[in-house]
């Protein structure tokens, strides 16, 4: 069976394959976001501990 | 000092509950880190079928709406994508389950030498924590219990529900290994913060071990039903500095052997 074409009596019908590729690009885009917004926690994260241990900044309040 | 300030205003840690909160409390420890990046590892996955079972749906209610399509196809079988389904969500789960694995028995390993050892003893309704590595002259171990501040007790600025009288002091950047029981009932110590949750098992001794990465202040609640105080029996563990940690251990044996 034809299983690229969808046929219809009339109209040419959608491509499956067409379909599938662009969801599979259309996901795999949304989810790069995700990873760049992953890296991008994981940076600041590794800054902050960078900066604390070097002693630019303290989680500690100072005392009065 | 712009870029110091925009860091630290951005990340000015998490380490307790908040209202709507929506993501986890900060790491403070390198599991509740790696807990963290498997999350996010794993959602990554999760928008990827997501916006593309999505595309699929929203496409075929599209191409296929009773206007546009008014004979329906009968289709029964379709190798290639049959082979593709199954194949594509099998790769997907090898591909969470290794940072899952990797993460699991990485949790699992056991600090063959901790610099202290905690006891939390859970009863009806509060914890008792126990430091035996100091025992005062007459051989009585440094213990106190830790029961919830009443809200009507509590001064500004303090956590409703979450602050004890008595909080767990540990230093930072140590390891530590905390061995949780109970006198009772089932109860379980968690603080998310540090990635910790084990459960208090009369009659049973279960070991963690942490290492907090930095000294603050963390948060956490009983999470095994235990009875009507249940809700009632916070965890509050207070990572310092190693001198400061000296400092209040001395603090704390001090008038027990003036006792003696």
């Amino acid at each position: 069976m034809a299983g690229h074409k969808v046929g219809h009596a009339t109209l040419k019908g959608p491509s499956v394959v067409k379909e599938l590729v662009i969801g599979l690009a259309l996901g795999l885009a949304a989810g790069g976001l995700w990873k760049m917004h992953h890296w991008n926690e994981q940076r600041k994260t590794r800054a902050f501990y960078d900066l604390l241990e070097r002693g630019e900044i303290s989680v500690v309040h100072p005392e009065e | 000092m712009i870029v110091l300030k925009w860091l630290f205003l951005t990340i000015s840690p998490c380490d307790a509950a908040e209202p709507w909160q929506l993501g986890f409390q900060d790491a403070a420890t390198p599991i509740m880190q790696g807990i963290i990046d498997l999350h996010h590892d794993i959602f990554f996955f999760l928008i990827l079928i997501l916006v593309f079972v999505l595309w699929i749906l929203v496409r075929a209610l599209w191409h296929f709406h009773y206007k546009e399509n008014a004979i329906p196809q009968r289709i029964v079988h379709g190798t290639t994508i049959e082979i593709l389904w199954t194949i594509f969500p099998s790769l997907i789960l090898m591909f969470i389950a290794i940072p899952s694995f990797a993460l699991l028995y990485s949790m699992d390993e056991v600090v063959v030498d901790p610099a202290i050892t905690i006891k939390a003893i859970g009863h009806q309704w509060y914890w008792t924590y126990e430091y035996s590595d100091y025992n005062s002259s007459d051989e009585q171990s440094l213990t106190f219990d830790s029961y919830m501040i009443p809200e009507e007790d509590l001064e500004l600025g303090q956590l409703r529900l979450l602050e004890v009288d008595n909080r767990v002091v540990v230093p930072a950047k140590t390891h530590l290994r905390i061995i949780v029981t109970s006198a009772d009932v089932l109860h379980s110590w968690a603080v998310p913060s540090l990635g910790v949750k084990c459960d208090a098992v009369p009659g049973r001794l279960n070991q963690i071990s942490i290492l907090v990465q930095r000294e603050g202040v963390y948060y956490g609640q009983c999470s095994e039903i235990c009875g009507t105080n249940h809700a009632f029996m916070p965890i509050v563990v207070e990572a310092v500095s190693r001198k400061d940690y000296g400092s209040w251990v001395s603090n704390q044996l001090i008038p027990q052997t003036g006792e003696a």
